[in-house]
C-alpha cells in the first residue's frame, strides 16, 4: 500500500522554492537534499509552502540544547554545585547519560548569595532545569533552577518516603512530618500522568 | 624478571616459521605476471568491474545501528553508537559534534593470525576511515556529543578500507545519524598498464615481489555519490600522474556501482523498522 516514497540520504527531494526543510532535511544549492533514510513527508500548515520531511520511525534523537527544560536526578552536591545527569529533554527520554552542573549561583533568581546546596538539593532528587550553556571545554552542560517552575519534583527522605511539597523551599514527610529544605517546583499539571 | 632455571629454555636465536611457507599461494601471483588474461575470479581486467556485493543492516541489537557487508570473500561487519556524551573535552571545537572511528581485524580474518590488540595498520585504517566519514556528516547538529563507529573485518580479502567505508556510512545511516550523503568506497590496483578494480588480497599483495617493474600501486577512494563529491583519497606505490587520475576516475565509477545495491539496503531497512506514517498525510 506503501504510496509514501522512502528515501535515503543525498537523495534530492524538490526545490527549494517548492517546499520548506523540516527535520531530516538540509539546504544546499538550492534543493533539499534528505539527511536520513525515511519516508517523504509533504505538510501543509497555512503557509503557502508545505513543509518536507523525513521521518524515521525513532525520534530523532534530541540532545539538549540551550533553552530546553530537562529532566535530571542529582547525583552529587557540595557547597558550590550539585552535579546531575540529564533522563530527559522535554518528554523525550535519552538513551544515553549526560551530566550537567548546577551551580549555586542559578539555583534561585533571588537572594543568590544565600543559597546553601544542602539546603536546596540532595542526591536522588528529581529536578527540573533549563540549560543555559553547553558548558566550554572543562565544564559540562550547565543548568539552572532560577525560575518559578524549576526545581526539585521528586525527593525522598532518608527513610526513603516521597516527600510532599509544602511550600516553595520545604518539603515534608507524610508519615513523620519532618521537614526538610528544598527549592521546590510547583508540579505543573500538564506534566503529570496517572 | 627472574629467570625460571627448571624450565628449558627457547634457544637464543629462533625464526617464524611463516618465513618458510609462502605467505600467499603463488597461483594469482602469476596472473598479475600476464597482463593480457583475465582475473583468477573471471572478472576482466581494466574495467570497471566490481565484485558482487551482499549489504544488510541491523544485525548487532545492542549497537544504535548497524551493517554488514560482504564483497567476494570480504566481509566486514559495521557497528554504530551514539550520539553520546563526548569523552574527551580537550577538543576545540565544541560546537559540533566527534567521529570516533575504530577500525581491527578480527584474529582469524587473515591469512596470517593475528591478535586482538590493534595495530599501526589497523590505526591508520581507523583515521583514512574517519576522515573519509567525516564530510558526509551532519556532525553540527550533534554539539558536544560523540558517535562512535566500530568496524570489525571478519575476512581479508582486499580492499578492505573501501568496503569499510561503505559498510560505515550504511551502519551510520542504520543509526538515524543526520547525513549530507553516503559515503561509498572502492579500491583499485594500479598493474602497469592495466589496473584490476576492487581487488583480492591476492591481486592487492602480488606483483610487489615478482615484478619490479614502474606503475605499481593501489588507489582507495571514498565518494558522496549525490554530491559527486570525492571525501577520501588514499594511494600508495609508484605511479605515474596520468594513471592516478584514470583510477580515481575508474573508483568512481565502481562507486557509482555499489550505489543502487547499498540503497536498496537501506530503503529495505528503513522499510522493515517502520510501518509507513499513518494518516492525513498525503505523499
Amino acid at each position: 500500500m506503501s504510496l509514501l516514497k522512502l528515501c535515503v540520504p543525498g537523495d534530492r527531494l524538490c526545490g527549494a522554492e517548492d517546499c520548506i526543510p523540516g527535520t531530516g532535511t538540509y539546504l544546499r544549492h538550492g534543493y533539499i537534499f534528505a539527511s536520513l533514510a525515511g519516508y517523504v513527508l509533504r505538510k501543509n500548515e497555512g503557509e503557502e509552502l508545505p513543509i518536507i520531511s523525513v521521518v524515521k520511525e525513532t525520534e530523532a534523537q534530541l540532545l539538549p540544547d540551550v533553552g530546553a527544560i530537562v529532566t535530571c536526578k542529582v547525583t552529587s552536591i557540595n557547597p558550590r554545585f550539585a552535579k546531575v545527569h540529564v533522563l530527559y529533554v522535554g518528554s523525550t527520554p535519552l538513551k544515553d547519560n549526560f551530566r550537567g552542573t548546577i551551580r549555586k549561583e542559578d539555583v534561585r533568581a533571588t537572594e543568590k548569595d544565600k543559597v546553601e546546596m544542602y539546603k536546596s538539593f540532595r542526591p536522588g532528587d528529581i529536578v527540573l532545569a533549563k540549560v543555559i550553556s553547553l558548558g566550554d571545554v572543562q565544564s559540562n552542560y550547565l543548568l539552572t533552577t532560577a525560575e518559578n517552575e524549576l526545581g526539585v519534583v521528586v525527593a525522598h527522605n532518608e527513610a526513603g518516603i516521597q516527600m510532599i511539597p509544602i511550600s516553595w523551599c520545604e518539603m515534608q514527610c507524610p508519615h513523620t512530618h519532618v521537614k526538610e529544605f528544598r527549592k521546590v517546583a510547583p508540579v505543573q499539571s500538564e506534566y503529570l500522568q496517572a | 624478571m627472574p629467570v625460571d632455571t627448571r624450565r628449558v629454555r627457547a634457544p637464543e636465536e629462533s625464526q617464524c616459521p611463516l618465513l618458510f611457507v609462502p605467505l600467499l599461494p603463488r597461483g594469482p601471483l602469476r596472473t598479475v605476471a600476464q597482463p593480457e588474461k583475465a582475473r583468477v575470479d573471471g572478472r576482466q581486467r581494466s574495467q570497471v568491474d566490481v565484485r558482487p556485493v551482499f549489504a544488510r543492516c541491523g544485525l548487532v541489537t545492542q549497537a544504535k545501528g548497524s551493517a554488514y557487508m560482504e564483497a567476494g570473500k570480504t566481509k566486514v561487519l559495521c557497528a554504530v553508537y551514539g550520539p553520546r556524551e563526548s569523552e574527551r573535552k580537550d577538543d576545540t571545537d565544541m560546537k559540533a559534534g566527534r567521529l570516533v572511528c575504530d577500525f581491527r581485524y578480527a584474529p582469524f580474518s587473515c591469512p596470517k593470525r593475528g591478535t586482538w590488540i590493534q595495530g599501526s595498520e589497523e590505526r591508520d585504517a581507523a583515521q583514512a576511515l574517519q576522515e573519509a566519514l567525516r564530510p558526509g556528516l551532519c556532525l553540527h547538529r550533534y554539539p558536544r556529543a560523540q558517535v562512535e563507529v566500530n568496524v570489525l573485518v571478519l575476512e581479508h580479502d582486499g580492499s578492505v578500507l573501501a568496503h569499510a567505508v561503505t559498510c560505515a556510512s550504511m551502519a551510520l545511516v542504520d543509526a538515524g545519524v543526520e547525513m549530507y550523503d553516503l559515503v561509498l568506497g572502492c579500491a583499485l590496483r594500479q598493474d602497469g598498464d592495466s589496473y584490476l578494480l576492487d581487488p583480492t588480497l591476492a591481486e592487492e599483495s602480488g606483483g610487489h615481489a615478482t615484478q619490479p617493474e614502474d606503475n605499481q600501486g593501489g588507489v582507495t577512494v571514498a565518494l558522496l555519490p549525490s554530491l559527486g563529491q570525492v571525501s577520501g583519497l588514499h594511494a600508495d606505490g609508484e605511479l605515474r600522474d596520468e594513471s592516478v587520475s584514470a583510477a580515481v576516475r575508474a573508483c568512481m565509477e565502481g562507486c557509482h556501482r555499489l550505489y543502487p545495491v547499498v540503497r536498496r539496503a537501506l530503503v529495505y531497512a528503513a522499510r522493515r523498522k517502520a510501518a509507513p506514517p499513518g494518516d492525513s498525510l498525503e505523499t
